[in-house]
């Protein structure tokens, strides 16, 4: 048995994480048989529902709320097999399989969402969700990064390679460079390492150059463009993966190609973030930012 | 590092030359001898075709691309190419191919989808 790998995707909120997060690890189940647990970290908790075919899977925090505490919680309360061919009974398609759960968080405007996911993260450990069985467990995590909690998993030593899911637009690219300062924090500390950017393309003008050529300054790797298209909508309406719902299309097998190089990949790196100047000036050489006239700044536009 | 599909250890870094991709392309490709020609096709998002393109024989984006064509399990006589392969095939053939495969890599370089198909 191959030792368990702790991977997570992080990213800015909206440039689609979870819907690249489980395909590719759907790709993963199905193609390679690869044995997987899914720990959403994000409050939305849609980080398993493709999987699942469901709206949205109860969360600990939710279910730990109802009957008192997280300790009364039984792990098949929160920790549900993948529908149909992710289900571990299920092995017509393949051997692999996929178990969910969801941290939750808390109430809007009440209390730390990083307290959750680590309460669900120790929960699940000592539950033993990490079962000797699983090849990989996968975070997705809400990345901007701009409070601890949703380091929770960088911080305390879980995770421990780290795919930022972006694209060629400025904040996307903002928000990498600052997630690879939250890896560089704790590198150190925790053994974290940045694996790679993944590109969910929005196909705008040179898209794969800005997003190689970012990921070369951080000292990482542009894994793989994932090209945007209309068979994932389809598949997200009947709350499926685009790997199940169509194993054959061009967008799965760009999937089934993501997935075989995380397998493979060894090139995990402490990053080198960027200065906000050198941000800046990249964003201007691939024109997704204008340069102006040092006396122009703060000037009101003429009548 | 993934590059035109094929794994650089993690001790080369994050930068691996051109040539570096080009002995491991053209090694892993073997005899191509039998192999006469490259056409690429080139799709709308809509699946629509938009036009066929010749690849220059000998050139290192004909080797990548017949190498490509000949290892993928992807049905279909002629075989999507993966985004990524398609970029990088097209900077390496840029840097190497001394212009003859210009055209066609101005035309990778843009967002619709390419099949190909060597014989």
């Amino acid at each position: 048995m191959s030792e368990l790998r702790q991977i997570a995707f992080y990213g800015k909120g909206g440039i689609g994480k979870s819907t690249t997060s489980q395909n590719t690890l759907a790709a993963m189940a199905h193609y390679f048989g690869k044995k997987i647990l899914i720990v959403g970290c994000d409050p939305k908790a849609d980080s398993t529902r493709l999987i699942l075919h469901e709206k949205a899977q109860c969360t600990i925090m939710q279910l730990a709320s109802e009957v008192g505490t997280v300790e009364d919680l039984e792990l098949e309360d929160v920790c549900k097999p993948g529908a149909a061919e992710f289900h571990p009974d299920d092995t017509t398609i393949t051997e692999g399989y996929i178990m969910c759960t969801e941290s939750g968080g808390p109430e809007p405007g009440v209390g730390c969402a990083g307290r959750g996911v680590i309460t669900a993260i120790n929960f699940l450990e000592e539950e033993g969700a990490y079962d000797e069985e699983l090849d990989f467990v996968s975070y997705d995590v809400l990345g901007d990064v701009v409070c601890g909690g949703f380091a929770m998993p960088i911080r305390e030593g879980k995770a421990q390679e780290i795919y930022i899911v972006m694209s060629g637009e400025m904040m996307a690219m903002y928000a990498a460079n600052n997630i690879s300062k939250g890896i560089l924090k704790y590198a150190n500390t925790g053994g974290v390492r940045l694996a790679g950017l993944i590109c969910n393309a929005r196909m705008t003008d040179r898209e794969y150059d800005l997003a190689k050529h970012l990921a070369e300054q951080i000292g990482t790797q542009l894994i793989h463009f994932v090209p945007r298209s209309n068979h994932v909508q389809r598949a997200e309406l009947r709350r499926m993966t685009v790997v199940e719902f169509a194993d054959k299309s061009d967008q799965a097998y760009e999937y089934r190609e993501l997935a075989r190089k995380i397998i493979a990949n060894d090139l995990k790196v402490i990053p080198k973030p960027l200065e906000m100047d050198d941000l800046e000036a990249l964003l201007m050489e691939f024109g997704l930012e204008e340069e102006v006239e040092a006396d122009a700044i703060g000037k009101k536009a003429t009548a | 590092m993934f590059i035109c599909g094929y794994h650089f250890p993690a001790s080369m870094g994050n930068k691996i030359s051109h040539e570096q991709v080009v002995d491991k392309v053209t090694s892993e490709a073997g005899d191509l001898s039998d192999v006469s020609y490259a056409v690429l096709i080139s799709e709308n998002r809509d699946g629509v075709k938009q036009e066929d393109l010749r690849v220059e024989k000998g050139s290192f984006l004909f080797t990548a691309l017949a190498d490509y064509y000949k290892k993928s399990d992807i049905e279909g006589e002629y075989k999507m190419i993966y985004y990524t392969n398609k970029y990088q095939m097209s900077e390496v053939s840029k840097a190497v191919d001394g212009g003859v495969t210009a055209a066609v890599c101005k035309k990778l370089d843009d967002m619709l989808l390419y099949r190909v198909k060597v014989a």
